[in-house]
């Protein structure tokens, strides 16, 4: 299945893929650059993978978010960290929180950014390393920012019906029904 | 379908390291349904503990790792047990020999040791089709 969702500017180009829906309790979604041949999720774990000093809490983090979340719990709340990552300003009320998901471990270095549309649905971005107080004085900066804005367009794209959240299959739509939709 | 990534790491992660992401998850998850079954805040549960609302919001947010004694002091306070430790248990499964079974005990329910057998009871024929039971 492929949604792409495209913008008049052409930076900001990108399409959303599933990038896992093997385990019982969620299916998570990913984004990928137009272009671009590894989408974000992926990025993220391969780069850290390849670091031998993140590789050991990499495999610890894709553990949780595999077989925590995706196989045991789903995404709850309880298993989600919702600090200092809140975007604001959308045209219309309310606003878009992008979740940070934290391995439960003390001084855990990652940190990677998602989307939660449910507790069965989740939309993964890309990350990094957490090594400052906030989001704006770590080195994920630009991450978050990108996460941030991703999340924007896709939280329009739900608002106006575009996307469809089909909960009982666990699965986004086109507004049509179909599983490709362009915006 | 699952990521190529995905599934290359996760088939190098060790086996411990995939057991103590999910025991951890379940933790915290047991810890939160107990707090919202009795009707408790973290800050409550840092006062009948004596302990600063900011510790036990480390150990639920994963700031600090549990201890087993940290577990005790949440089971003590909750009322449940917050972790399980199977035990074996003998079964006889043919006459001279013995097998053994796990046995997960719960201990808010009184239980009572029973001679464990292989033999199975007959049941009562029922020859009639089941039907739903509409009055």
């Amino acid at each position: 299945m492929y949604f792409c969702l495209q913008t008049n500017n052409k930076v900001n180009i990108f399409a959303l893929e599933i990038w896992d829906d093997e385990g019982a309790k969620c299916t998570f979604y990913t984004v990928k650059y137009e272009n671009f041949d590894t989408n974000e999720t992926d990025l993220f774990f391969e780069k850290y993978d390849a670091m031998a000093e993140y590789k050991e809490a990499n495999q610890d983090l894709l553990s949780f978010i595999l077989l925590a979340i995706g196989n045991d719990h789903g995404a709850i709340d309880e298993l989600f960290n919702r600090a200092e990552n809140e975007v604001k300003g959308l045209p219309v009320q309310g606003k878009v929180t992008v979740d940070e998901i934290t391995y439960h471990y003390p001084d855990f270095p990652l940190r990677l950014y998602a989307l939660k549309i449910t507790n069965n649905i989740v939309i993964l971005f890309n990350g990094g390393i957490k090594d400052g107080p906030t989001n704006q004085t770590s080195s994920l900066f630009v991450e978050w920012r990108a996460a941030c804005e991703f999340a924007k367009k896709i939280e329009i794209a739900l608002r106006d019906g575009t996307i469809i959240v089909d909960e009982k299959n666990r699965k986004l739509n086109n507004y049509d029904g179909s599983d490709e939709i362009i915006l | 379908m699952r990521s190529k990534v995905a599934q290359r790491i996760l088939a190098e992660t060790p086996e411990e390291t995939k057991i103590f992401a999910r025991l951890y998850a379940d933790i915290v998850v047991r810890v939160n349904q107990l707090l919202k079954e009795n009707k408790l805040s973290q800050k409550d549960l840092a006062d009948k503990m004596d302990k600063r609302p900011s510790e036990i919001n480390k150990w639920l947010t994963g700031e600090h790792n549990l201890t087993l004694r940290s577990l005790a002091k949440l089971h003590a306070e909750l009322g449940e047990p917050i972790i399980n430790v199977p035990q074996r248990k003998p079964i006889a499964i043919s006459e001279g020999t013995t097998g053994y079974v796990t046995v997960y005990r719960n201990a808010s329910v009184n239980t009572t040791d029973v001679e464990y057998t292989n033999a199975w009871k007959k049941s009562k024929t029922n020859n009639k089709t089941p039907l739903a039971n509409v009055s």
